[in-house]
């Protein structure tokens, strides 16, 4: 393996053939990644490259991540970060409509996106022996896009369409859509990242040209690569692919912190369903805070595989319910804690919430079992190994955590902060965001049952 | 017993009373997937009682010698483990993955499970009641209504229609003297394929496997002899009724190929053309010149016998009619000219270089293992991929599309509110020979 002083002279090397100033490499330095070593290099114009080598199969993982997500829209445009996910794979000035995907499946490579609250994320899985295809492609959709009626009318129609499918005629989408708009007044994740349905049919060419040249720019984007690459020769066809690209002026973002919440919100939702539903959301902690892993812990010892407590207590116990599920929201900024819970065909969420109310305020009122602790680690523990089997997975990890924490070797320590929890740690998260007054609660009621829909 | 290096790549293990095991080494996280699979699947379940052999699985779990359900559930969490039960016409498998330290203790309890289950009453009842509300639940998502549909209508009086996970009539048929006998029949050396992939040693496998099975009985395989289905005649249309879509579900189905056929292939080949990638027929057409649907694309299942090709679009609901028509005569093109040379050379690109991540990680390569063996499939599958793909033509890819994609034998099947799609939909199918409305929620 090169050492650092390696890496280094690497840089000086490529610099002396350097263009312009856009295209100077620097190496920032080493990130252990548990027994793995992440390279931090950066380009002249920003850009920020993360490469880990991994020869553990012939393939390389390219992932580009921009610090744009629904966070970075206004009321009126929602939806428009998640549009360039479609948008991107458009035609570019040097490369005609469909061109793009078909190069890179002639290539055998798989392609897609994704888009949310903090950020936009751009992939390729491909042989390792085409990364270089990656880099010209991404480098060329990063500058060169083009955006006219055509492209833009086209892509709005699909979106729709995915809104339908993921949204409008998905009961769960509907109600977590809804559960965010109600949780949330001033902040930008009250939005749904896909958009309402008004503002996606209403964006027009211009709204996308000036979305794209304030947030596409190398000055506001990581890439990940990790496989099996040389990477010298990477850098070096990096370097000559985005070394040109200018770095653009990021707008300082304008966000209103969500206010404290003081009361408790209900809504229900009425929709064709086959079973009530019921969504219990807390304000939680931002990924960046140290409470963020203890909550998650407290969300497995309630939620969190057979033996959680509310799996056997709403499901096997008292068979009210057929599913349970707590999410801690990833995002940047404080999100939600929430509770899921699926009813069963013929039981109510108002059978339900008493029960989850006791069992929440026993988490506030009294320890965990050490025996709950160690099972709700054991399977996060599980659930950590399971993102790393694959390089898509390293490189998701890698991309997810520098964009919202610059710190692309978290999943390590956040593993670290999970072994540490404790259950004095536990009682004092669940007292502090398991509060009445700072939750909402959504109930999903069948407009009708489904005996009278069968007839 | 003695070890082998399969074709597939993976290290094979024949043990005493017939079982096999199999294992892909990888030991770049401490992670092991586990299967223990048996070599007959719903196909065998009796029709009044479909999901008998899910339920059976599901009720390893349920309690055993020493061990009522909750401490299995508290015990499998504890190690960091996750176990769940896969059925399919042709193999039942309980899949699990271990943090690789716990590995030992996941096999002893998995073998105190399968060798000494107790069934308990109590327990069957309330898994069946669960059961009975995942069914129903399910019905939130409607491209599972869509799915379930064509299969049931697909292969009706066949084997291959039977719901494997069972329906709000069949579950609740099930009595433990039917999971007994299914353990009888079934759990038996002979049937059992067990296969290991991740951080575990070549030499541990044989000790592991034999720990795991030691109380396994003796038995030869089970005999599962599924007819080969057969396609009804005419072009049919189900609709499936539910309030308020805003979009539909559409699917379009027939029979395709089985995977000894030697036109299998080069049947997958044209329908990687047709609709396997974002740049397919299916896609410029429906999604990207249109607009119409966030997806369009075309499968062929494979199975023992002849599975089914289906190609799936959900375009809004006043799209449908328009969406189905197009659908329609975009494969009757694809029937009649079949592909051209330049397509098929693109596609072999495509598919022998996207081979790699078939086979990028041990799970993966076990899992090929495990359905060579499973399905029954030629012993090369896999492992010839590329040179088969390779040595497909133009005029193999076109005769396959046009011998086995029956245009005259469709099934359309349409999740959407009647009032409002049923007319357009109708229309849009030529010389249609039936039309069925049924209410979301029919099984």
């Amino acid at each position: 393996m090169p050492s650092d002083k390696q890496r280094r002279a690497w840089a000086e090397e490529l610099n002396g053939s350097a263009t312009c100033d856009g295209s100077r490499l620097a190496y920032d330095g080493p990130h252990a990644f548990g027994s793995e070593v992440l390279h931090r290099w950066r380009l002249g114009n920003g850009l920020t490259v993360l490469v880990l080598v991994d020869p553990v199969a012939p393939v390389v993982a390219y992932h580009t991540w921009y610090s744009v997500g629904s966070r970075h829209e206004r009321p009126g445009k929602t939806g428009l970060a998640h549009l360039f996910e479609h948008l991107m794979f458009g035609e570019t000035e040097h490369l005609g409509a469909g061109v793009f995907d078909r190069k890179l499946e002639e290539s055998g490579a798989e392609t897609n996106a994704a888009t949310w609250v903090d950020w936009t994320y751009y992939h390729e899985l491909l042989p390792a022996d085409r990364v270089k295809l990656a880099v010209k492609l991404e480098a060329e959709r990063m500058h060169r896009l083009i955006l006219r009626e055509p492209q833009v009318a086209s892509e709005k129609e699909v979106v729709a369409n995915e809104r339908r499918f993921r949204v409008d005629d998905d009961v769960e989408g509907l109600a977590n859509e809804l559960l965010y708009k109600t949780a949330f007044r001033e902040h930008p994740y009250r939005w749904p990242t896909i958009g309402w349905m008004q503002d996606i049919q209403g964006f027009t060419p211009e709204d996308c040209v000036a979305f794209y040249r304030t947030y596409y720019a190398p000055n506001n984007a990581t890439v990940v690569v990790v496989g099996d690459v040389q990477e010298r020769s990477l850098l070096s066809a990096m370097r000559d692919a985005y070394g040109t690209i200018p770095d653009q002026p990021i707008p300082p973002e304008d966000i209103v912190p969500e206010p404290t919440q003081t009361e408790e919100r209900q809504i229900e939702l009425h929709k064709p369903s086959a079973s009530e539903k019921l969504l219990v959301a807390f304000k939680g902690p931002s990924l960046g805070d140290q409470d963020h892993a203890l909550l998650t812990v407290l969300s497995e010892v309630l939620f969190g595989g057979r033996a959680s407590r509310l799996y056997r207590s709403l499901v096997v116990d008292r068979e009210l319910a057929i599913d349970v599920r707590g999410w801690v929201s990833t995002f940047r900024d404080p999100g939600l804690f929430e509770c899921w819970v699926t009813a069963r065909e013929s039981r109510t969420a108002a059978e339900i919430l008493p029960v989850l109310d006791e069992a929440l305020s026993r988490v506030r009122a009294d320890v965990v079992g050490e025996d709950e602790l160690a099972r709700a680690k054991a399977r996060l523990e599980l659930g950590s190994l399971q993102q790393l089997e694959t390089a898509s997975g390293k490189a998701e990890q890698i991309g997810f955590f520098e964009i919202v924490l610059g710190e692309p070797a978290h999943p390590f320590r956040r593993v670290d902060s999970l072994r540490r929890a404790t259950v004095a740690d536990l009682r004092r998260v669940a007292r502090r965001y398991l509060v009445r007054e700072a939750r909402t609660v959504l109930r999903v009621i069948p407009e009708r049952p489904t005996a009278e829909a069968a007839q | 017993m003695r070890a082998a290096r399969a074709q597939a790549g993976s290290l094979r293990f024949e043990l005493d009373g017939g079982a096999l095991a199999l294992l892909e080494p990888s030991h770049d996280v401490p992670l092991v997937t586990l299967v223990l699979a048996l070599r007959s699947g719903s196909a065998a379940d009796p029709a009044e009682k479909a999901g008998l052999s899910r339920i059976a699985a599901r009720m390893l779990r349920r309690g055993c010698e020493g061990l009522v359900a909750e401490q299995i559930d508290f015990r499998i969490d504890a190690l960091g483990a996750e176990m769940a039960v896969e059925t399919s016409p042709s193999t039942v498998a309980i899949h699990a993955q271990v943090i690789a330290r716990n590995l030992d203790a996941l096999v002893d309890l998995l073998a105190r499970m399968i060798s000494a289950p107790t069934f308990p009453e109590e327990e069957l009842g309330r898994l069946k009641r669960e059961t009975v509300s995942e069914i129903i639940e399910a019905r939130d998502n409607d491209r599972v209504i869509a799915q379930k549909a064509m299969q049931r209508s697909l292969f009706a009086g066949h084997p291959y229609g039977l719901n494997a996970g069972g329906t709000t009539q069949t579950v609740p048929r099930i009595d433990r003297s039917d999971v007994i006998a299914f353990f009888r029949r079934h759990v038996v050396s002979g049937n059992l394929v067990v296969a290991f992939a991740g951080d575990v040693v070549p030499d541990r496998v044989p000790a592991l496997a034999a720990r795991l099975l030691a109380g396994v009985p003796r038995g030869s395989a089970a005999t599962q002899d599924v007819p080969e289905p057969t396609m009804v005649s005419g072009r049919r249309l189900l609709l499936v009724d539910k309030p308020e879509r805003t979009q539909t579900q559409i699917l379009i189905g027939t029979l395709g190929t089985s995977p000894s056929d030697d036109d299998h292939v080069p049947l997958l080949v044209a329908n990687a053309i047709f609709g396997g990638t974002f740049t397919s027929r299916l896609m410029k057409e429906i999604r990207s010149k249109r607009g119409w649907s966030y997806g369009a694309s075309a499968r062929a299942g494979i199975d023992r016998r002849r599975q089914a090709w289906i190609l799936w679009t959900f375009p809004a609901a006043q799209d449908a009619g328009p969406c189905l028509k197009l659908s329609i005569e975009l494969l009757e093109q694809w029937a009649a000219a079949g592909v051209t040379g330049r397509e098929v050379s693109f596609i072999q690109r495509y598919l022998a270089r996207s081979h790699a991540f078939d086979v990028d990680t041990a799970t993966k390569r076990m899992h090929q293992t495990l359905d060579v063996d499973l399905l029954a499939l030629p012993p090369d599958y896999f492992s010839g991929w590329v040179k088969h793909v390779g040595s497909v033509t133009a005029e193999s890819a076109s005769a396959a599309v046009k011998n086995r994609i029956d245009v005259d034998r469709l099934l359309a099947v349409v999740v959407g509110t009647a009032t409002e799609v049923l007319e357009p939909l109708r229309s849009a199918v030529p010389s249609v020979s039936e039309v069925v409305v049924v209410p979301f929620d029919a099984e």
